[in-house]
């Protein structure tokens, strides 16, 4: 366990540690741009240069993030021949940025231009004409590059190569010609994580196409939640706008409701610092056409006298059965056995299953269930069976995916929903429930790991949280 | 230990009144005379075509003596193509106290050296305080001020909404500030 000193403090390295980790486990800042915790070490861009002080009182620089920890080293973070050294690698780095953070999506979070105020500051000194590259090159339906933005960190071609193992990313060229490309067998297209190069990015040069100039980072707020998207769980972040940024132009009041990006949250236990690509599309799928009112066999009815209408079917059924949603938060499924206790005989559902194209499993992250609680499913209400019973006459039904077909003829539905569908239609009672981005809760992935998500949003008018409805559901009769 | 009850402090000085303020008649119909006298006067001036009172007819007439520097309504600048110099960098937005600023920017791929461009650039009136610093922040002066105010009336606050179209007044052809390269030589075919 080598011991080291670094800006004055004598701190203890873990064995095989390099000066950048040493220094990051012990909360001491050294800029990087090509390094990552989980990537490898390519020591290219410079910027993390540290001095280390040598016997006879000089000092000499090196990368902190190639340079292993050893026993008595004495290192300086900034010091004059370090900053010196710092500055001129920015002036460096920048010497072909174009510097167009007014139209750029990375600004206001931009490792760059954070670094450029931190460590250099000033114009560039530069007589020369900057040299031009391709400013928008699709590298995927999902991903435009500028190519003029990118500092050749190589972050995205180490990721393709050693975490999404695509090998989907590479460079072309040399010097300050040098360009990131895709492989022309369209690998990177394909590759399920290949949002991950976005954050990785340390610049603007990779940009979503989904959030292409949607809006300036600092507009939004990050809602901490977990992807549904399958039994992984992934803590994500969901950015929406903030409060006091919401839009009051008629025209454009809609942009206000609806995530505009998703990030991973870096989480060891669950997902490490990635999500797929499914995570990233989470907009889509929370942003489909909602059921907003309750329906009595199809018709639009009033929200009490349907509450009353199911609670009066569920309390006459002397066979019912529950086919509950393994979309449910673990609050919800408790409130659903506060409420119910067995009252009903138990069906789990997947709500989700692989859509065609989609990666059904793999080594990373992607599980075969694309359902987020499944396992909370069955650590609060026990084993469930799989198949509606053939002498049911009510079936409660709790989610989407459903086929209206497993319920015995004669038998009565009460359908919870927060979509629009056509199967709401034919439950003789609807009652519209809210989606994850409006409340908050916890789901238990398929490892046992428990995550909270937050609510982002206000409940839309009509609409019922499926914690609170249980309790009312609950009585005898149609009278209040 | 006694009580000081608050006693006000006494501001104004007491009317010091002759006899002849006192009659309180003569007063009167000094006052009225002097009413009566620029009604009359006015009236006359209206019945005979010429302007009486300093009334402004707003929002038909609006005051020509605005102050060269006077912070009135927004104009987006235009490049010669008759497109806003606007980059949708959010900045204005950004930096407005009244919030009043929406912009709703685009990709164009097309346009290799303008590809973000505002979709919809709306202002606020109803809460704008014409402070003039979007004028500051804009990086592309994209973005002034006429003397002119808006004219906006109306009895609902929500309507005070003015978009691309409307601000894009100023026409590059009088832009002193900022003079656009001439049209080359030989150059008299193209529009």
């Amino acid at each position: 366990m080598p011991r080291l000193t670094i800006d004055g403090r004598e701190i203890e390295a873990k064995a095989g540690q390099t000066v950048m980790q040493a220094a990051r486990d012990h909360g001491i800042f050294i800029p990087y741009f090509c390094w990552h915790p989980n990537l490898s070490v390519p020591g290219n861009c410079r910027i993390c240069v540290v001095g280390v002080a040598e016997k006879d009182g000089g000092e000499w620089v090196e990368i902190a993030c190639n340079m292993p920890a050893a026993e008595g080293m004495v290192v300086f973070t900034a010091s004059e021949k370090v900053k010196a050294r710092r500055k001129a690698t920015m002036e460096f780095i920048t010497l072909n940025h174009p510097v167009d953070c007014g139209i750029c999506d990375k600004a206001g979070e931009c490792t760059l231009q954070d670094y450029h105020f931190e460590y250099n500051g000033a114009a560039s000194v530069s007589r020369d004409a900057k040299t031009h590259a391709t400013k928008h090159f699709d590298l995927s339906e999902r991903i435009v590059l500028d190519n003029e933005r990118c500092i050749q960190c190589t972050r995205c071609v180490r990721f393709t190569r050693e975490i999404s193992m695509s090998n989907g990313l590479g460079m072309l060229d040399r010097g300050d010609h040098s360009i990131v490309r895709p492989s022309p067998d369209g690998a990177f297209a394909k590759d399920a994580y290949s949002d991950n190069v976005i954050d990785l990015c340390p610049v603007g040069a990779l940009l979503a196409k989904d959030f292409l100039h949607k809006a300036r980072v600092w507009y939004l707020k990050a809602t901490p939640s977990v992807c549904p998207g399958c039994e992984r769980g992934c803590g994500v972040n969901l950015w929406h706008r903030k409060d006091e940024w919401k839009l009051r132009s008629p025209r454009q009041a809609a942009r206000n409701e609806g995530i505009d990006r998703v990030t991973p949250i870096e989480n060891p236990a669950v997902n490490g610092p990635w999500v797929c690509n499914k995570a990233r599309d989470l907009p889509r799928l929370f942003g489909r056409v909602r059921a907003t009112g309750p329906l009595f066999k199809g018709a639009p009815a009033p929200c009490e006298a349907a509450v009353l209408e199911a609670r009066a079917l569920i309390a006459e059924a002397k066979r019912p059965v529950a086919v509950v949603s393994s979309w449910a938060s673990n609050e919800e499924l408790a409130a659903f056995k506060a409420a119910f206790g067995s009252r009903f005989a138990l069906v789990a559902k997947r709500d989700h299953e692989p859509q065609p194209g989609e990666v059904v499993q793999d080594d990373l992250l992607i599980r075969a269930d694309k359902n987020p609680n499944a396992a909370g499913v069955r650590a609060v209400l026990g084993e469930c069976g799989t198949e509606v019973p053939k002498d049911a006459d009510l079936v409660l039904v709790w989610g989407e995916g459903f086929d209206f077909r497993a319920v015995p003829a004669g038998a009565k539905i009460v359908f919870l929903n927060a979509f629009l569908a056509p199967e709401n239609g034919h439950a003789d009672v609807f009652l519209p429930l809210s989606i994850q981005t409006e409340r908050s809760g916890h789901y238990t992935n398929f490892a046992g790991v428990t995550s909270r998500f937050e609510r982002c949003f206000a409940l839309p008018p009509g609409v019922l949280h499926a914690e609170e409805l249980f309790g009312s559901l609950v009585g005898n009769g149609r009278g209040a | 230990m006694t009580r000081r009850t608050h006693v006000r402090k006494r501001y104004w000085n007491e009317p010091e009144m002759g006899w002849y303020e006192k009659a309180y008649l003569p007063e009167i119909l000094k006052g009225l005379a002097i009413t009566g006298g620029v009604f009359l006067r006015n009236m006359a001036k209206w019945m005979t075509g010429k302007k009486g009172a300093l009334t402004t007819y707003y929002p038909e007439e609006t005051r020509w003596d605005y102050a060269r520097g006077n912070r009135g309504k927004h104009v987006l600048v235009q490049r010669p193509d008759g497109s806003p110099q606007c980059i949708a960098c959010n900045l204005c937005a950004t930096v407005c106290p009244a919030k009043v600023i929406e912009i709703e920017a685009a990709f164009d791929p097309a346009d290799a050296a303008h590809p973000k461009y505002p979709a919809r650039f709306e202002i606020d009136y109803s809460r704008c305080v014409f402070c003039g610093l979007c004028v500051e922040a804009c990086p592309e002066d994209a973005i002034r001020m006429e003397k002119e105010v808006p004219t906006l009336p109306s009895p609902d606050r929500h309507v005070m909404w003015l978009g691309k179209e409307e601000l894009l007044a100023w026409k590059p052809a009088r832009d002193a500030a900022k003079p656009y390269p001439g049209r080359p030589a030989g150059d008299k075919d193209r529009p």
